[in-house]
């Protein structure tokens, strides 16, 4: 069967639809909270592979005559994410029920927050591709419960309440973005804060930020809103993308086929690639809000607030910037340290027991470091290798007692160990081999164990030059000093003694 | 008379001294129940017999057996020279809306009659752990909704121990008819709109209505969560302050418990009313409600012997030295009722989101696993008439645009409400009132099958209490005499936030200064056989 909302191929010319149209994108996004326990009761609130319905209690399997009690840690660490998106944090903010029944809803509401919540506005601002910088704001910061998960097996509907009142924040942005790399950007960025912040895993594919993407069209440079369609169960950052795409193709084709787009709810298939409709959404759901009656208002002191604020680390673009005027960084390399907390934090560590060039660091984190960290699946805070312990291997290379592929060897022995540079050079003898005499008695050695090559060589096979390099240096296992090797080879070579 | 009429304090204070024990008493309990009470109120209850209209009818759920366990443990606690707790021995019953671990817990309603708790409620669990042998579960008013127990599923209904053509009252019908009938001492209730100070009114015992979160509501199934207030229901003032002395308190499960020290409600309760300013006011000696073809409001004067009861009650408290306060005007009370009909309605359909079939209590069979029916035949056979007309209600009133109009009209007649108390309590007001004196209820208790099934009709029998409710005060209905037709009517004193020590001194003093009318010498029917 024709996949109905598939793009015909004759209208696949994508640039020349984006030439009339522009993309209208806003990005709603649920971020699970990295607390120990649930946000209204003291089940754990990390339930990634439990058996179904093993961390749950009365209160978050919503039994009778139970009742919420607010979890402070959840309310800070959605507080410290408002700072950090530049919303304000109400000093008096309100839970709400949101009324509607779903099996994996076991209250048959969910208590969220509607219209006096913890955040009030706010932005992100984002460098997209194109190296501009996208301001995006944020219509809505709320806290929240999650509810449970249903999934069907074998004819039978079955129900997993682990999840069920798991903290989240629910972010919405203003239709705010115009292209799917932009929402893509929009996504990777907020990540990176998230874990920036500590505040979620922020782990896409174990659901600890989900995002759902509205999109419309209009003619481009114009300010109106044309209706939206919702696209639900996009799971990574490639989803996303493909996605809006794939949803901004099938729009332009039918306004450009005399169409109107109409307000449905899109479903994403993973596994086909493919929007599929799940329903018409003429009217908005009623979902009855009123305020939740079993909990106190959210009244947090004007000092606690100050405190959060300043407990706000330096965001990531701030630090990014800053490693660029300060340590003369590259963007490119200033962005990749600022990845994450642990590297940037790891970088600057370096630099203060390194002591000098700032892009001479750079350069050994960045294809050594990094390296090894993909490998070993470690962020740069697990590291063995220390930063004091990079800045010594450096050093040891920049004083030319190793050289630098025994330093980038040294650095994997570092880690492996936990011996300290010093220790592990002395104790394998890894010393650079620049002793002027022990240097030449290994090359009189070679050239008397070869005298065909030499006589080869004098004759005019200068191609010999290397070969013979590498026999000192396996002789030497390649602790010979590179440069003193070759002076002193073609010394010898020359018969120049 | 038998140990089961002791009053609890003096019951605990002889198991404490080892000259009782609370075997039996616990005998004497069951005993009177076997005498009264009849059959339990049951779904499948079969024609109701000549027999169940001589009887009672205050149990859904005897827990015969752990009643007798739990004495025994007070009993050989005593034995070893361990403190039993201060309501060591003292049979008492639980309104079946609270949770007890192990034992079914109905709410009165068929969606929740396979239902056992896995858990206890706080409340509940301070009273066990105060020594109180619970007897088991009492009847109510479906989900609490309603005035007369009639609408409970579990029938035969609570009758009315002084007269059993009569309601008892409701919601907590079951627990005052206990209490009145000796079956047990004390009882747990709780108080939406006046769902403890009606009954007790009506059944002739005292019933508090404490502070709004003065007692935790964690394992109270709601009904009106801004509303309830779980409270004792008991026979005499003293009982009811040693009741909510155990019970009351902050609670790690429930934030809206407040977190003040909880005083000592028996020190200090025979100190008297020197002094005190008790006020009258016209607004709770009239009622309004609406005619039932024009729409219009109807004020009325209360009945007489009402109004009589109150205004001597009065004079009581002024020849014990209080200073009364006329014409305290309540102007606000008039709201009092349609903002509850729209409030606890809106509350209400929201609580009962969770009864769907899915997790726990009754499902119906749906046919082809279609989602949509499970629910929809759940409710519909789960739910009796009152849940249905309260989500039908509370869904619509609500629901979009209608919640302006309604919900938060509602909530601005509250605050309203709340200023009237405030204003008669403000120490540095025109008033300053200690303790406000009305009637508890319009009329002495109502016949059976007078107005059920009219939920706006009967609920103006709660127009006096469900003021208090509104604003979260605390209210205490005493007996305050008894109607020309030998029913117990009842008198309510209502003071400003944790001002129940207050209340019980006035209710004690009041108690005190009538204990030879002769009133106080009639006993209920039903114990003139037993007797
Ligand atoms: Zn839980």
């Amino acid at each position: 069967m024709m996949n109905p909302l598939a793009v015909p191929d004759q209208h696949r010319n994508k640039d020349g639809l984006m030439a009339d149209f522009e993309a209208v994108i806003g990005l709603e996004t649920h971020i699970q909270l990295n607390t120990v326990t649930k946000i209204f009761c003291s089940c754990k609130a990390d339930s990634w592979q439990d058996p179904p319905n093993t961390n749950i209690c009365p209160v978050c399997a919503g039994l009778p005559g139970v009742l919420p009690v607010l979890n402070e840690a959840a309310v800070y660490k959605g507080a410290l994410l408002a700072a950090a998106m530049h919303a304000e944090i109400r000093l008096v903010s309100y839970f709400d029920r949101k009324n509607y029944f779903y099996p994996d809803l076991p209250k048959g509401y969910q208590i969220s927050q509607f219209d006096l919540a913890l955040g009030d506005g706010g932005y992100l601002d984002v460098t997209m591709p194109g190296g501009f910088v996208r301001r995006v704001n944020i219509t809505k910061l709320h806290l929240e419960e999650d509810a449970g998960k249903t999934k069907y097996e074998g004819g039978q509907r079955l129900v997993d309440f682990n999840r069920c009142g798991v903290p989240l924040v629910e972010m919405v942005t203003e239709p705010d973005l115009r292209s799917a790399d932009e929402a893509a950007q929009y996504l990777i960025r907020l990540r990176q804060l998230l874990r920036w912040l500590g505040v979620s895993e922020a782990d896409m594919e174990k659901g600890h930020l989900r995002c759902d993407a509205n999109v419309s069209i209009r003619t481009a440079g114009s300010t109106y809103l044309n209706t939206k369609t919702e696209i639900k169960n996009v799971n990574s950052i490639e989803a996303v993308r493909a996605a809006i795409n794939m949803e901004i193709e099938r729009q332009v084709s039918l306004v450009q086929a005399g169409g109107q787009v109409e307000s449905w709810t899109l479903d994403w298939d993973e596994t086909r690639q493919r929007l599929n409709k799940m329903r018409s959404k003429e009217t908005e759901a009623d979902y009855r809000y009123f305020r939740e009656p079993d909990l106190l208002p959210l009244e947090l002191t004007s000092e606690w607030r100050d405190a959060v604020i300043q407990n706000l680390p330096e965001l990531p673009l701030e630090r990014q910037l800053r490693f660029m005027t300060r340590y003369q960084l590259p963007e490119y390399d200033a962005d990749i340290l600022t990845a994450d907390r642990p590297i940037a934090d790891y970088y600057e560590a370096a630099l203060t027991a390194y002591g000098t060039d700032p892009k001479i660091l750079s350069n050994w984190i960045m294809n050594e470091v990094l390296r090894m960290q993909n490998e070993l699946g470690l962020s740069a805070d697990a590291l063995t290798l220390t930063p004091e312990y990079l800045a010594e291997v450096i050093r040891l290379v920049d004083a030319g007692t190793i050289n630098a592929a025994t330093g980038k060897a040294l650095l994997v022995k570092v880690q492996q160990s936990g011996q300290p540079p010093q220790a592990i050079v002395a104790a394998e003898g890894l010393s650079q081999v620049s002793d002027d005499s022990a240097l030449q008695s290994v090359i009189d050695a070679v050239l008397a164990a070869h005298p065909q090559e030499v006589e080869s060589y004098r004759g005019g096979k200068e191609g010999l030059f290397g070969w013979f390099m590498g026999q000192v240096m396996r002789q030497t296992r390649g602790q010979a000093d590179p440069a003193k090797t070759r002076a002193l080879l073609q010394k010898a070579l020359q018969g120049k003694r | 008379m038998s140990l089961t009429d002791q009053s609890a304090f003096d019951i605990a204070h002889k198991i404490q001294r080892g000259e009782l024990a609370a075997v039996d008493v616990l005998d004497a309990a069951l005993e009177r129940i076997a005498a009264v009470d009849g059959r339990p109120g049951a779904l499948d209850y079969g024609p109701l017999t000549q027999e169940d209209q001589t009887k009672v009818h205050a149990f859904i759920t005897l827990t015969a057996d752990r009643a007798r366990q739990k004495a025994e443990r007070v009993d050989a606690r005593i034995s070893s020279g361990e403190d039993a707790g201060a309501l060591a021995g003292v049979p008492i019953t639980i309104k079946d809306l609270f949770c007890l671990k192990g034992v079914p817990t109905t709410a009165a309603s068929r969606i929740l009659s396979n239902f056992v708790a896995p858990y206890t409620a706080t409340a509940i669990e301070r009273l066990e752990d105060a020594g109180a042998v619970v007897l088991g579960k009492v009847n109510m008013d479906e989900f609490a909704y309603g005035s007369s127990n009639e609408s409970s599923a579990f029938k035969p209904t609570t009758r009315n121990p002084w007269d059993l053509t009569r309601v008892p009252g409701g919601s907590s019908g079951g627990s005052a008819a206990a209490v009145a009938s000796g079956q047990g001492c004390l009882s747990v209730g709780t108080d939406t709109g006046g769902s403890i100070r009606q009954p007790a009114a009506y059944c002739g015992v005292v019933g508090l209505k404490p502070t709004y979160g003065r007692i935790s509501r964690y394992g109270v199934i709601a009904f009106a969560s801004s509303l309830d207030c779980p409270g004792p229901l008991a026979r005499n003032v003293r009982d009811a302050a040693l009741m909510l002395s155990v019970m009351a308190g902050a609670d790690t499960r429930d934030s809206t418990a407040v977190r003040l020290p909880v005083p000592d409600y028996l020190a200090g309760i025979d100190r008297g009313v020197k002094g005190m300013r008790i006020g009258l006011s016209k607004d709770y000696l009239q009622i309004s409600y609406p005619d039932p073809d024009t729409g219009e409001t109807i004020m009325e004067d209360l009945p007489a012997e009402i109004r009589n009861m109150t205004l001597r009650a009065a004079e009581t408290l002024a020849a014990e030295g209080a200073e009364i306060v006329e014409n305290v005007p309540m102007p606000n009370s008039i709201y009092g009722i349609p903002a509850y009909f729209v409030i606890s309605r809106v509350e209400a359909s929201s609580n009962l989101h969770r009864f769907d079939g899915v997790k726990y209590g009754y499902r119906a069979r749906a046919s082809g696993g279609d989602l949509a029916e499970l629910y929809r035949l759940t409710r519909a056979e789960g739910f009796g008439l009152e849940p249905k007309l309260r989500v039908l209600m509370g869904m619509y009133m609500s629901g979009g645009q209608l919640s302006l109009q309604y919900f938060q009209r509602a909530l601005q007649a509250r605050s309203m409400i709340r200023a009237d108390f405030e204003t008669a309590f403000d120490p540095d007001g025109p008033y300053r009132l200690d303790v406000l004196l009305t009637p508890t209820a319009p009329t002495p208790a109502f016949k059976m099958g007078d107005f059920y099934g009219d939920s706006t009709l009967m609920q103006y029998s709660d127009q006096l209490t469900v003021s208090a409710n509104h604003a979260g005060v605390p209210a205490l209905s005493i007996p305050g005499g008894l109607s020309a037709e030998g029913l117990p009517m009842g008198l309510q004193l209502i003071g400003p936030d944790f001002a129940e020590a207050t209340l019980f001194r006035a209710g004690y003093a009041f108690e005190q200064a009538t204990a030879d009318a002769d009133w106080r010498a009639v006993k209920p029917c039903v114990l003139a056989e037993v007797e």
